[in-house]
């Protein structure tokens, strides 16, 4: 039976941190996902025969790039089958194919579109205290997870194979990804009640003026929506806010 | 030299390497103000810029903003500049940011024509493939490294020029109307990049969510 060293896997492992290095649009990932696999192919088939295996090995490809350990994974698993002669059951272009799509969107919907704002959101409220520590508290709280998912991905995608979309099955990403997202949406609220309120004592105005924020924000919400970018976004509010300055020595002096 | 080494670093994690998220506003920012020695400078523009772009996701051939080097660059404006003219406080900040902010756009630009070089670099892969030279494949994925790096610079560079030719000028016109909307601005940033993530977020009933605990949390800050 031929195996992998733990050395080597380990250097697909830290290849795999690299995987978007050569992102480009013909291939996306497909020059990285090579640059991962050449040192188990090599090991496998030798520089003579490693030609005709690595063609299969340099197309397109696409995924999310804390899953891609997994799909990683399995695909060595099916090469060292594949090196003793085994029947496949899958043939590994058809895995990656059928895997990286579904993986890219969890992925996606999860880590950037759930974790992301979550981890930010607490980090923010920290920093708006002025506590120093807000970075390190960000990379601890988003980092453990995808941390886990490269790890023990990778590791059960060596293992099981193609069974190791059961992984991830079990895990119940799609409903861990719209958990996330609420939650994060409940943590946004109160950090822009927080900041609310500290610029509203600041000032010493009336705090039920803090409670406009609301529909300011639903109406910022309503024009993101609708297509206006961030960035007009940015400049309309600067603007406005400056403008009104114009008018008098403080914004804050029109308030009650 | 600070300023353009972490730039680098940090656009590289941005999207070719590790992805451990240092490359967030609210980790770079205050990450090259510390080693300019004025964390708190870069704690300020962190706060403001991180929430504005968090919701255009890295996805596919997406290409958002550059709100690393934005971060970075502003802060290092605000730092070093600030030194050199004597300007501080909040409202130079935020001078900074909003020059830096529009030219987050450049990032845009020069992570486009990173990804476009690397595929031009296809064809030569091939033919190393066909060559049997596994090695050079290697070497041109590692090279992809670099594309990725310079674009981050470049951001960099552009940013922190512009800066530089723009502040004089605008330093004298707009520093006294930011002195006193400073406290406004900085509360108006995190909130557009609040109603962005809600106006494009998948969640159902963000609204109510948001408004629930907007409602909650700032009623028990307002009577406890």
């Amino acid at each position: 039976m031929k195996t992998i060293s733990k050395m080597k896997l380990c250097q697909v492992w830290f290849r795999l941190l690299l995987l978007q290095g050569s992102w480009n649009f013909e291939r996306l990932q497909g020059g990285g996902w090579f640059y991962t696999m050449a040192p188990v192919l090599r090991v496998l088939y030798g520089e003579k025969e490693m030609q005709r295996i690595a063609r299969e090995h340099v197309g397109y490809f696409n995924t999310h790039p804390y899953l891609a350990p997994t799909v990683v994974g399995a695909v060595i698993r099916m090469e060292i089958e594949r090196a003793e002669g085994k029947e496949p059951v899958i043939g590994i272009a058809e895995f990656k194919e059928m895997v990286a799509s579904p993986y890219a969107a969890v992925g996606d919907a999860l880590f950037w579109g759930g974790l992301r704002p979550l981890a930010a959101g607490v980090a923010l409220l920290l920093a708006a205290k002025g506590l120093v520590f807000a970075p390190i508290v960000f990379l601890i709280m988003f980092n453990a997870l995808p941390l886990w998912f490269r790890i023990a991905g990778f590791l059960s995608g060596y293992e099981l194979g193609v069974q190791s979309v059961d992984f991830l099955q079990k895990r119940k990403l799609p409903d861990l990804a719209i958990r996330a997202k609420e939650t994060s949406v409940v943590l946004l609220g109160g950090v822009a009640a927080f900041m609310v309120f500290q610029v509203l004592e600041e000032k010493h105005k009336p705090l039920w003026l803090g409670l406009l924020a609301i529909p300011v924000v639903l109406v910022c919400g309503h024009l993101a929506r609708r297509g206006v970018s961030t960035l007009m976004l940015v400049l309309l509010a600067s603007g406005l806010v400056m403008l009104c300055s114009l008018f008098s020595a403080d914004v804050a002096v029109w308030l009650p | 030299m600070i300023g353009a080494g972490v730039a680098l670093v940090c656009g590289l994690d941005r999207m070719a390497a590790l992805q451990i998220m240092i490359s967030r506003p609210i980790v770079a920012a205050p990450l090259v103000a510390w080693l300019l020695g004025d964390i708190a400078v870069g704690l300020e523009i962190g706060l403001m810029v991180e929430l504005l772009w968090l919701a255009r996701l890295p996805i596919g051939a997406a290409i958002p903003p550059d709100d690393t080097q934005v971060s970075i660059a502003g802060t290092v404006l605000a730092v070093s500049l600030g030194r050199v003219f004597g300007h501080s406080g909040l409202e130079y900040q935020l001078l900074c940011l909003l020059i830096a902010i529009p030219l987050g756009k450049f990032g845009q630009f020069f992570d486009r024509f990173a990804r476009q070089f690397n595929g031009r670099k296809v064809a030569l892969s091939d033919r190393y493939l066909e060559a049997g030279k596994f090695r050079a494949m290697e070497q041109t994925h590692r090279m992809g490294l670099c594309c990725f790096g310079f674009a981050a610079v470049g951001t960099y560079m552009v940013i922190v020029s512009c800066g530089l030719i723009l502040i004089p000028i605008l330093a004298p016109l707009m520093l006294p109307v930011l002195a006193t909307t400073s406290e406004w601005l900085r509360l108006a940033l995190p909130l557009v990049g609040i109603a962005v993530i809600l106006g494009t977020a998948n969640v159902s009933r963000s609204l109510t969510l948001f408004g629930a605990s907007f409602s909650m949390a700032f009623l028990l800050m307002w009577l406890v």
